[in-house]
């Protein structure tokens, strides 16, 4: 049976009889093509490049596993309409924190419509897109103590300037998110999170610095991690249980590369990437003054 | 002190209609007016800032143009010029190229009107497609003793295999006039590899872009410069060629703010795939 998937954070929702994506109890995602040529268009890609011989080994595993089309009963109630059939990334957790970050300074490309190029311009230069390189796109998180998923309103996402893009990425690996919506997000998951994941994204950055087979237009990178145990067990065992992940969605726009590399996409994973290195380094920063006030109390 | 126009100016402003354009001395020197309202400032106001910012790493200071403040000159009205290092005074024979960095010149604190022409040059041009775009360059060609350089009408229609086609006509030796015949990429090592060619170069300023927020470079171009003098009389040295990458154009520069200049670091990623491309397809047939 095919139920509405409970971790969307960006994209189109099966809900209130409106068309969107499905799941199956076998770690199967489906996604309707769209009547316009873009769901197409993502079916050819998955096509193409699941089976594309330079594409390393090691970089197919940042993509979801295609499983080709199929005939679905739509969620809008419209009739069988033809779906991607998807790997879902967050299948196998039982309760991820996600987070969908837009790559890239420009989400239009060159021959778009005029109409869409005003849009996708508008909302480029009204969120972090142009000045950051990237923009989250949504997120949530999971809370321990309420045992329910916290996440902040769409409007306030899109409304981040870089400072909010910040105390997202910093939200997004706290266990005190929830709480009082002013108090600093205590970055308790951020070095097994974002150590992991810091460590996809700069495999990522290698392959965009020389691959010239596609170009990632609008295309997001999704953050996962399973929050379930982190605070019962920790030691060794916290990365493995975490299972922080990176994988590229949404490939309506994907074009392809024509010679030249993805500088586009290259750009905002590079600023990206320095975000979450800053994060990363503030908590070493923070640690270094806690052993230094310790050692002044004689500790 | 004796003032004249630089012979090697491949892009950017030249003293027209009673405008003031640079002015080089011989003592090495090169006198760039300030430019008109906050672009002049802007860019007195970052060389200012970066030659003494302790933050810059020394093997880094060598990307960019040696600055010797602002000074009245004779001849120009008594308008401020920014006195720099002149990059071509050690070369007798320099062959240059300007190539505008960045997938966008425009950014976000610019004039409407200013963006909107930005953009209109940017999607008619390589900017959006790679990342970069050829300003303007000038090769020495032996045969013919003199100097070449394309239209500037070229120039702005080309594509993306017509920049290639440039970056391969600039370290070519044969007749380059000729728009028919195939550059032959005589220099393709000794000015783009080696190590102290311009990939390297690029790749050095490529991992401080990964890191650095100081500066946003926008609008700013990355000047190529090598010695065809002695090319063609011979000899391993690659000394003799002597590239070097340089940073130029600051009106646009502004504060980083925390933030990388993604903007410049992925068109430079962009530039550099052109060039190692070039590097390891000599034959420009490879391509095809």
């Amino acid at each position: 049976m095919l139920k509405v998937p409970e971790h969307q954070v960006a994209g189109h929702i099966a809900r209130d009889g409106k068309l969107g994506p499905l799941v199956d109890d076998e770690g199967r995602f489906f996604k309707p093509l769209q009547g316009d040529s873009r769901g197409e268009h993502e079916a050819k890609f998955y096509d193409s490049f699941s089976s594309n011989k330079k594409v390393p080994d090691h970089i197919h595993r940042y993509f979801p596993v295609y499983h080709g089309t199929q005939l679905v009963e739509a969620s809008d109630g419209s009739g069988k309409l033809p779906h991607l059939v998807l790997e879902d990334v967050v299948s196998g957790y039982s309760n991820p924190s996600v987070m969908d970050v837009k790559i890239g300074s420009r989400t239009w490309y060159p021959d778009v419509s005029e109409e869409y190029f005003k849009k996708c311009i508008k909302k480029d230069r009204d969120t972090t897109t142009v000045s950051l390189g990237f923009r989250v796109s949504g997120f949530k998180i999971f809370d321990h103590q309420e045992l329910s998923f916290w996440r902040p309103e769409k409007k306030l996402v899109l409304g981040f300037n870089a400072d909010g893009a910040r105390s997202a990425l910093r939200k997004f690996v706290s266990s005190n998110s929830s709480a009082d919506s002013n108090s600093i997000p205590n970055c308790a998951f951020a070095s097994e999170v974002y150590g992991g994941i810091l460590t996809q994204l700069l495999e990522l950055k290698a392959w965009f610095e020389t691959q010239t087979l596609n170009h990632f237009n609008s295309c997001s990178i999704l953050m996962v991690y399973e929050n379930e145990s982190i605070l019962m067990k920790g030691g060794d065992d916290a990365q493995a249980l975490l299972r922080a992940q990176v994988k590229l969605v949404d490939f309506a726009h994907v074009l392809e590369g024509n010679g030249v590399i993805d500088h586009n996409f290259l750009g905002g994973l590079c600023s990206f990437i320095k975000f979450i290195k800053d994060i990363l380094q503030s908590l070493d920063e923070r640690d270094d003054e806690t052993d230094t006030s310790q050692l002044e109390n004689g500790n | 002190m004796q003032l004249k126009v630089p012979e090697h100016q491949v892009a950017g402003h030249i003293a027209k209609d009673g405008k003031p354009g640079p002015l080089v001395d011989d003592k090495g020197r090169f006198f760039k007016p300030v430019q008109e309202g906050s672009r002049g400032e802007n860019e007195v106001k970052f060389y200012e800032s970066f030659s003494s910012n302790t933050k810059v790493p020394d093997h880094i200071r060598r990307y960019f143009p040696v600055y010797h403040g602002t000074q009245a000159v004779e001849g120009s009205d008594g308008a401020a010029m920014i006195v720099l290092e002149n990059l071509l005074s050690e070369y007798s024979k320099p062959s240059v190229m300007d190539v505008k960095m960045g997938s966008r010149t425009w950014y976000p604190d610019a004039s409407e009107e200013y963006i909107q022409k930005c953009l209109k040059k940017d999607m008619g041009t390589t900017t959006v497609s790679s990342g970069f775009r050829i300003s303007g360059f000038e090769v020495y060609d032996h045969k013919e003793s003199s100097f070449w350089k394309p239209e500037r009408k070229l120039l702005r229609g080309l594509n993306v295999d017509g920049a290639r086609l440039a970056l391969r006509k600039f370290v070519s030796s044969n007749s380059l006039s000729d728009i028919d015949s195939k550059p032959d990429s005589a220099f393709v090592s000794s000015v783009y590899g080696g190590s102290n060619g311009i990939l390297t170069q690029l790749l050095e300023l490529k991992t401080w872009f990964e890191n650095q927020t100081l500066y946003h470079f926008n609008s700013c171009s990355i000047l190529m410069v090598y010695e065809n003098e002695s090319m063609l009389k011979g000899g391993d040295d690659d000394d003799d060629a002597r590239p070097q990458v340089k940073l130029v154009d600051f009106a646009h520069t502004l504060d980083g703010n925390d933030v990388i200049d993604h903007n410049f670091l992925g068109g430079l990623c962009s530039f550099i795939n052109f060039i190692r491309d070039i590097l390891q397809s000599p034959d420009e047939s490879a391509e095809t």
